[in-house]
């Protein structure tokens, strides 16, 4: 029995409440000060907020810029950023937006109107980066005083979330145009190597490929709870340890106060540890097999996987409890959507698969492969995760007929392959940058420039009802547009829907305030070292 | 030995890196996998990562693409890494010192263990000392080196908190202290081969006449061993040594990424999964060109270890 289901709501209510009493009690006497050095897996690439593409830049972005909107702690809508309030006009068309006042850049210079717009326009700009598209509703941007009018081809109801990513950071104009260089890019890179935004912290040294100091930013506006600026830290040092083992033994020597990408396979380990805070933040991270589902493969052998029975009966076969007991130890829990939990506008009424093996003979009996069938999926060579993952596929579809091979490829063959469409399966993972549906629909469901995650799945109305929600600004309708789509693409099962994991982060006890949100990004703000 | 000797070994490094440059200009752009497609994942459009390689010259011909990287290096331009957008001289230039570092490091380790112990296994063959000697390198030979780190990392550095787990520090006594288990981790593997060449030449050199004729002379054995055996049985030691560096360099590939090291061998693993084309081809030019200095530089020393060399 779910034991979940033995606690009362008035219960939890009366807990949280008392959770909540508590921790503001304890953080009114947070402890200001000190240097949290923090391991990460590997280095930042490159500092621009508008023409980098890596989770490695993006997950840390945050800590250097703001946005004018935030997304909040859940990921799932957003608050306040450097804008105090924005307002959507009555048709959808406009959007206003009022910065707070007495606002600064880290280096103590005002951060304008005109700032804004020159970011916005830049972050705009199709000739910049793979992120320009979540503004292109934005017809025009007009700065006045301390008010930024946003002009809009169209209702766009992504545009809050948008807004509050990190694409749109808010730079220095003048800085930024300082910089040695001809062109944007020749800026970029000069400004990128010693960035300066309005962030919590700022960058004080960068050693690549070793560590990256930040400094307080003085000026930061967002008060902590003893009514003075954040950010507590003094200083955020982060120290790259691309090695999971040696990562946890610096974590354990307290040479370190926190790691990321903890294997899942020592969580347990981790928590049973009395020195240390293993936190598994939920996350938007998706884990699938993703197919081809086109009538025939590249080679021009037919592909069985175009049969949309097929393609149900692998979903019928596996047994995720199993999977998440074995892959993710436990800390996984199964998909219902193509969608995770965490994102807005998740439907929480869809069932997803069960594990039936016996449905999943009949459909493929039915689909005309009574003696079973063979596919291949490609892996990530070197990662213990995908051979575990389809070692256990191989048994669970093997059950039903389907005979599974594992060829194994390192990341960029495997990218290279299945861009040009030179696949039957795959191993497969997602975590959204925006908190908003409408970026993994893009890329899962709809069929586009990427052809559905390459799987070459088209559904007219999905297509539809996608281009419905683009432009719906009722949060209700919209939910209700997002319900169809999600089982729409349920019943067509493109992909296999395997488990949603979070994001292990292991602490030492005495670090407070840190969180990764689903998003990914890791907030530094609020953390603080305790005595 | 004369200077000439010397030019004529330098120029033949020039053949051996035009090859290199060729071959490894080759294989990295034949390999499949592109660094855009890589860098983007899967978000990007097709448009984009068109638009990207457009950017990068990434959609010339081979040919063009070649010529460019050649002009490039004549001015002494080793490009551009695409992922990290600065030169790939000034990431050479960050980190080859680091790599360098753990290589001498390793190697003294290595030679300071090998010498004595070889000598000590030849000079007692056959004894419990001897067999115990070589029954522990043996087993050092055979043990992966990222095993041998990880244990090392975890008894020294973890558990008796002797030694700092990784990194590289900032002042040379803190290099010292932070590549001293990379450096013992390698230094192992290599002394475990070079206890087995020195063993036996000192043994050849032991029973050979010269050595019985100092001895009858009533010569110290002390000096004997000190004078006539080690100078001789060094000299395959050296060659051997030399070769060794190679894979020293090819061993802090690994160690690099166990002990959290920002030296080259990090750079170029990264490079090769990422694809990223000048990155990889600067860092093999580089690597091309230590590894044929170490091997001039053994040749000079064996050529003034064993006089009889230059004749040849």
């Amino acid at each position: 029995m779910n034991r979940g289901s033995i606690v009362r709501p008035s219960t939890v209510r009366a807990a949280l409440t008392l959770l909540a009493a508590l921790s503001l009690g304890q953080s009114q006497a947070v402890t200001r000060g000190g240097q949290l050095t923090y391991g990460r897996y590997a280095d930042s690439l490159f500092l621009d907020p508008v023409l980098n593409d890596a989770n490695l830049d993006i997950w840390i972005l945050t800590n250097l810029y703001d946005t004018l909107l935030q997304p909040t702690d859940d990921g799932k809508s957003v608050r306040p950023g450097l804008a105090s309030t924005y307002v959507v006009s009555g048709d959808g068309k406009s959007m206003r937006l009022v910065l707070r006042s007495g606002i600064r850049f880290a280096d103590g210079s005002p951060i304008t109107s005109a700032d804004v717009k020159w970011s916005l326009d830049r972050a705009r700009n199709p000739d910049n980066g793979a992120w320009n598209g979540l503004l292109e509703s934005i017809q025009s941007v007009a700065a006045s005083g301390n008010v930024v009018t946003l002009t809009l081809k169209h209702p766009d109801p992504t545009l809050p979330s948008a807004l509050a990513t990190f694409n749109s950071a808010i730079m220095p104009q003048k800085l930024f145009a300082a910089a040695p260089g001809a062109n944007d890019a020749a800026k970029a890179k000069a400004f990128a190597e010693k960035p300066v935004g309005s962030g919590p912290f700022v960058l004080s040294e960068w050693k690549r490929g070793s560590y990256m100091v930040l400094k307080r930013n003085p000026y930061y506006w967002k008060k902590g709870e003893d009514g003075k600026a954040l950010p507590y830290l003094d200083t955020l040092r982060f120290e790259i340890i691309p090695d999971d083992n040696t990562r946890i033994l610096k974590l354990q020597a307290g040479e370190i106060q926190g790691a990321e990408f903890i294997p899942l396979s020592r969580v347990a380990e981790l928590k049973a540890s009395p020195k240390l805070n293993m936190m598994l933040f939920p996350s938007t991270k998706v884990n699938d097999i993703i197919m081809n589902n086109r009538p025939k493969l590249k080679d021009g052998t037919a592909n069985p996987l175009s049969d949309v029975r097929v393609r149900q009966a692998l979903n019928y076969a596996v047994n995720r409890d199993a999977l998440i007991a074995l892959v993710t130890f436990g800390t996984g829990k199964p998909m219902k959507s193509y969608m995770s939990s965490a994102t807005p506008l998740f439907d929480a009424s869809q069932k997803g698969y069960t594990y039936d093996p016996a449905k999943a003979k009949a459909l493929l009996a039915a689909a005309g492969y009574r003696n079973g069938i063979d596919v291949t999926s490609m892996a990530t060579s070197g990662s213990a995760d995908d051979q575990a993952l389809l070692t256990a596929l191989q048994q669970m579809w093997g059950a039903v007929g389907v005979r599974l091979k594992i060829e194994q490829l390192d990341a960029a063959t495997k990218t290279a392959r299945y861009r040009a469409n030179d696949f039957q399966m795959r191993t497969g993972a997602w975590t959204d940058d925006i908190a908003d549906p409408s970026e993994i629909t893009g890329y899962y469901a709809v069929s586009g420039a990427t052809e559905a995650a390459h799987t070459g799945f088209r559904s007219d109305a999905i297509e539809k009802l996608f281009d419905q929600s683009q432009q719906e600004t009722s949060r209700v309708k919209r939910a209700g547009l997002y319900r169809q789509i999600q089982t729409l693409y349920t019943n067509a099962a493109p992909t296999v829907y395997l488990f949603e994991t979070p994001y292990p982060v292991a602490l030492t006890k005495n670090v407070k305030g840190f969180i990764q949100i689903p998003l990914g990004y890791n907030i530094f703000e609020r953390t603080s070292i305790e005595k | 030995m004369g200077s000439s000797f010397v030019i004529r070994r330098l120029f033949q490094i020039i053949p051996l890196f035009l090859a290199v440059m060729v071959l490894i200009f080759l294989l990295v752009h034949l390999i499949p996998g592109d660094p855009v497609s890589t860098l983007l994942g899967d978000r990007a459009t097709p448009d984009i990562v068109a638009r990207a390689n457009r950017e990068l010259g990434l959609d010339r011909p081979l040919v063009v693409q070649f010529g460019l990287f050649v002009w490039g290096l004549l001015h002494g331009n080793l490009g551009e890494s695409i992922n990290l957008k600065v030169p790939v001289l000034q990431l050479v230039t960050e980190r080859l010192p680091v790599t360098l570092f753990l290589t001498v490091y390793a190697a003294l380790i290595g030679v300071l263990l090998a010498v004595p112990l070889a000598v000590l296994a030849a000079v007692r063959r056959n004894t419990w000392v001897d067999v115990v000697i070589r029954g522990v390198f043996q087993v050092g030979l055979s043990l992966p080196v990222f095993y041998l780190g990880l244990q090392l990392l975890t008894l020294l550095g973890a558990r008796m908190g002797l030694f700092p787990i990784g990194g590289y520090g900032v002042t040379f006594g803190e290099h010292l202290s932070h590549l001293f288990l990379p450096a013992l981790t390698l230094g192992l593997n290599l002394a475990a081969v070079l206890v087995r060449t020195l063993r036996s030449s000192v043994i050849e050199v032991l029973t050979a006449e010269y050595v019985e004729f100092a001895r009858a002379k009533g010569l110290r054995s002390s000096v004997i061993l000190s004078r006539h055996v080690l100078r001789n049985a060094l000299i395959s030691t050296v060659t051997l040594l030399g070769l060794n560096v190679g894979a020293l360099i090819g061993g802090a590939v690994i160690t690099e990424t166990v002990f959290a090291i920002p030296g080259v061998g990090r750079l170029m693993v990264d490079a090769i999964f990422s694809r990223d084309y000048p990155v990889v081809q600067g860092l093999t030019l580089v690597f091309a060109l230590l590894v044929s200095l170490v091997f001039l530089a053994t040749d000079l020393l064996h050529a003034r270890l064993d006089p009889r060399v230059e004749a040849v």
